[in-house]
């Protein structure tokens, strides 16, 4: 492992380590955009100039490998001229739109330019003129005005996806990334080449004009989207979740995350929650605080019990709670009410074992392994075949459902709402509103349950990793987690003075269902 | 779509052979395109992307750092004259002019005839013999305005 100096400061790095993970090792700053943790080197940039002692001329850190003994600087005059100059290069045709471009407040240029940069710069010439809005893709919009050829982009297609949309076409100040007509930028990993993007070049359509982003708060999260789990980090302001990005874990995703992933946002936020619990059945629905909505489903649970016993009442759960919830819930059902038929509903079996051999799995719930463990540890043995012959033999009377929180990756939602809906009552606790079960015959009580962007909880991912994740901010405050429900279920009063409060008027976010378009 | 010919096929399958990597072969590739067309249409890329196996966007980036590849249609003598420091000074620019006035063709545009299509270039290597002009695949050197239209004109401009 070679020692090296760095700015005075000693550090020690992997064998084949190169300055600039030296640089980052040893906490110290250095200008750089064309170099990413994630990608190979390219070299283009030329901003990551250091002196090496014995060596005349400055090296690229990027590209030059840690050696034992070396004794590296960049804070010394020559660097900082060279750097400073090197800036005012890439700024010779960058546009200074940045008012009206999206990259502002989390853009690798002006942070930059803001520490190394020449301030008074001297380039007189005319800028050249490109096309502001390319449609690269579904998702992606380029501006190459703005682009400064660092070729984060095009690596990432040819070495993370290995599709290759993107190339740079033309030469010197005419160069351009771009795609060939008829192949557009379109997997399922499009919007890391935006988060990768040092400058505003490249920008989300679904997020570009939405957000100022130094207006948002972010929060680590884990993204619920399927059994992967990747690390994230949620960007919310008060009218709900803006966008989701991901957070660097070599265990689990990398640097990167799906782009199904970052729409996990979408059905989080107001307009598309189930606000209030409901209660009845087809065409006549009752509507109650979530709270008493509970507490009446509690009562009737308790009463068909001690009519026809444990054996009448059915619990069915997905794989998108948290181990917390199925451990207080299985509590209350399995000691509480001595139940036997819990059973797992599995949303699509034969894409389970999906994987696209990057991140993206078939199985679209985060917490299937929580769940599994849960279920064995309460002695469940529920049989699939076992719920629908007691359903048909009208055997159970009562079924309980932790239904999906994202109800686009459950294909089979009307017809398990008709299955379920043969028993006389259905309690579903839904975070989304569901129409299927708006057509429910059974007497149904529908019940507003927390999202994971508004719980802190722990999930275990298809690894068996298990992963805690913060409450994040709260969106609709009256819902309730399963804990919570559980407790209600078995008649206690919550905590009022503990339950979270919305972290100010939670509004109807218009752009929640109006944004992905150009 | 642009295919190429049979033989073409064949020969861009033996370039893919010749090099450490396929990416070497996009140029001879394109050249055989440029042969057989006149210029390098956009679906051709497609084409050779299928063909060679390579991702169309890296073919497109080797076509359009060229200046060499026509990226438009050319007229059938594509006329380069060079206006670099040695032919300016021998008076290549004027030449260049001469020419387009004679053909009655604008710069990079081909000719109502179809003939002919008319490009100032960078330096061809053939300073000694300024001002020069390159036809199709031939050097014509030492030039004056009339002689470039008979040379011209004997090709069949």
């Amino acid at each position: 492992m070679p020692k090296l100096k760095i700015n005075g400061k000693d550090v020690e790095v992997p064998a084949g380590a190169t300055i600039i993970q030296a640089y980052k090792a040893s906490g110290q700053d250095i200008c750089h955009y064309c170099w990413h943790p994630g990608l190979s080197v390219a070299g283009v940039c030329r901003l990551c100039m250091v002196q090496v002692e014995g060596i005349p001329k400055l090296q690229i850190a990027c590209n030059t490998e840690a050696k034992d003994g070396m004794v590296v600087n960049n804070n010394s005059e020559m660097v900082k001229e060279t750097v400073k100059w090197g800036l005012d290069f890439h700024l010779i045709n960058h546009p200074l739109d940045c008012p009206i471009c999206d990259q502002a407040g989390e853009c690798g240029l002006q942070d930059q330019y803001m520490q190394f940069g020449a301030y008074d710069p001297e380039m007189a010439e005319q800028k050249v003129k490109k096309s502001k809005v390319v449609d690269l893709g579904p998702t992606v919009v380029l501006d190459s005005e703005r682009c400064i050829l660092c070729s984060r982009c095009t690596r990432f297609c040819d070495e993370v996806t290995k599709t290759s949309e993107l190339g740079i076409f033309n030469r010197g100040d005419h160069s351009e990334i771009g795609i060939v007509e008829g192949k557009p930028l379109n997997n399922n990993y499009t919007l890391n080449t935006v988060d990768i993007c040092p400058v505003g070049a490249l920008t989300s359509k679904d997020f570009r004009f939405r957000q100022r982003v130094w207006y948002l708060k972010e929060a680590d999260s884990i993204c619920p989207g399927c059994s992967t789990g990747c690390n994230v980090k949620v960007h919310y302001n008060e009218e709900g979740l803006w966008r989701v990005k991901p957070r660097v874990n070599p265990d689990v995703n990398g640097h990167w995350m799906c782009d199904v992933g970052r729409n996990t946002y979408k059905y989080v936020n107001i307009k598309n929650r189930l606000l209030a619990g409901k209660v009845g059945r087809r065409d006549s629905w009752m509507e109650m605080s979530p709270n008493d909505a509970t507490r009446t489903a509690g009562m009737r649970l308790k009463d068909v019990v001690d009519k026809h016993g444990p054996e009448s009442v059915a619990l069915v759960l997905t794989g998108q709670y948290t181990n917390e919830e199925y451990k207080d819930l299985l509590v209350y059902f399995v000691t509480g009410l001595k139940l036997k038929n819990i059973f797992h509903w599995v949303n699509n079996p034969e894409k389970l074992n999906d994987f696209d051999g990057l991140l993206f799995r078939g199985d679209r719930n985060p917490n299937t392994k929580g769940l599994e463990a849960a279920l064995k540890l309460a002695g469940s043995k529920g049989r699939w075949e076992d719920l629908q012959a007691g359903l048909n033999g009208k055997k159970i009377k009562a079924v309980v459902v932790a239904g999906p929180e994202d109800q686009s990756v459950y294909p089979d939602m009307n017809e398990k709402v008709a299955l379920f809906a043969q028993a006389d009552n259905l309690v579903w606790f839904t975070a989304c509103p569901s129409d299927a079960l708006n057509g429910s015959g059974a007497e149904t009580w529908q019940i507003p349950v927390k999202t994971h962007a508004e719980k802190a909880g722990t999930f275990t991912n298809f690894q068996g990793k298990e992963q805690k994740f913060p409450l994040a901010t709260t969106i609709v405050p009256q819902a309730l987690t399963l804990s919570e429900a559980a407790e209600v279920l078995a008649g206690k009063e919550l905590n009022w003075a503990l339950r979270p409060k919305s972290l100010g008027g939670a509004k109807n976010n218009y752009a929640t269902t109006e944004r992905g378009a150009l | 779509m642009f295919t190429l010919s049979a033989e073409g096929q064949e020969l861009v399958k033996k370039e893919l052979t010749r090099y450490e990597t396929p990416y070497s072969a996009i140029i001879p590739a394109l050249y055989r395109v440029q042969k057989e067309n006149g210029w390098v249409p956009e679906d051709a890329v497609l084409h050779l992307s299928q063909l060679m196996n390579l991702p169309a966007s890296h073919i497109n980036e080797v076509l359009h750092f060229y200046t060499m590849f026509n990226k438009k249609p050319v007229g059938k003598l594509h006329i380069q004259v060079c206006t670099n420091v040695s032919c300016a000074m021998n008076g290549g620019r004027e030449l260049a002019d001469a020419l387009c006035k004679r053909f009655n063709v604008k710069y990079d545009e081909v000719s109502a005839d179809r003939k002919i299509t008319i490009s100032r270039v960078e330096c061809l290597g053939s300073c000694d013999t300024a001002p020069m002009m390159q036809v199709n695949d031939r050097y014509l050197e030492n030039l004056t305005p009339e002689l470039a239209i008979k040379k011209i004109t004997e090709m069949g401009g």
